[in-house]
């Protein structure tokens, strides 16, 4: 049986303040459902998510308390410089 | 012949992990409008962004280095000019990105949009880029004498 579980992405200066890119956390199936703002404090950047810190799960822009299910995809997304 | 509306003839996007010629671009964007013999839109606008030789604090750049998220980056564009598409009542998009290690004076952006008046062609072109520079996930880092550092927020208006 697979374990239940799901990837973490940071980029740019978040990836690098932490050292690593991509990971993938187990949860467990009989607990509530993780969210971007429950996970944080695992991923070793300090006890709570930095104002602009912006979080996107499955690739759109999502709120902080979105429970999570196996297989999600959640990113940390430090301020945006585009164009 | 009437114009296609924005959901017939959809955005046009390429991310470029190198050098690219906007004018080149421009002109495949304009050919592909008026393939088959359709009346090239009346209104276009156009905005070509390039690197400066500086950075924010004014130092010689060696090059801007531009990260992004390889998938929801190009969904994130698609979300946001179909919007501003239908705000706008805009006939056709095209946006070009770098990625990767841009040079001072090279291309970094194009944003072209076309309609049937110069209103929504400049207004919705010039909410386009805006939404490019807060909403769709690019980083830059600026290198300056083999240090590189993370760009937070965008520049003046």
């Amino acid at each position: 049986m697979s374990t239940a579980s799901i990837t973490v992405r940071l980029f740019a200066s978040l990836r690098e303040q932490a050292g690593w890119g991509e990971l993938s956390l187990a949860i467990t199936p009989d607990s509530p459902s993780p969210t971007p703002a429950s996970l944080w404090p695992q991923l070793g950047l300090g006890a709570a998510i930095p104002p602009q810190v912006r979080v996107a799960v499955n690739q759109a822009f999502s709120a902080l308390d979105q429970p999570l299910q196996s297989g999600d995809e959640v990113a940390f997304l430090p301020p945006i410089s585009g164009g | 012949m009437a114009h296609p509306s924005a959901e017939e003839r959809p955005l046009q996007l390429r991310l470029h992990p190198a050098c690219f010629d906007p004018l080149s671009a421009l002109a495949d964007w304009q050919r592909n409008l008026t393939a088959g013999g359709a009346e090239a839109p009346a209104a276009e606008a156009h905005f070509i962004g390039r690197v400066r030789g500086r950075t924010a604090h004014g130092a010689a750049l060696e090059a801007l280095e531009l990260e992004h998220y390889p998938g929801m980056t190009e969904t994130q564009i698609e979300r946001i000019a179909t919007a501003i598409s239908h705000r706008h009542g805009l006939l056709a998009v095209r946006v070009d990105h770098r990625v990767g290690r841009v040079l001072p004076g090279e291309a970094i952006v194009l944003v072209a949009v076309a309609a049937d008046r110069r209103g929504p062609a400049q207004r919705g072109g010039q909410e386009l880029l805006e939404a490019l520079k807060h909403e769709a996930p690019f980083w830059k880092r600026e290198w300056c004498g083999g240090v590189g550092t993370w760009v937070e927020g965008n520049t003046a208006f």
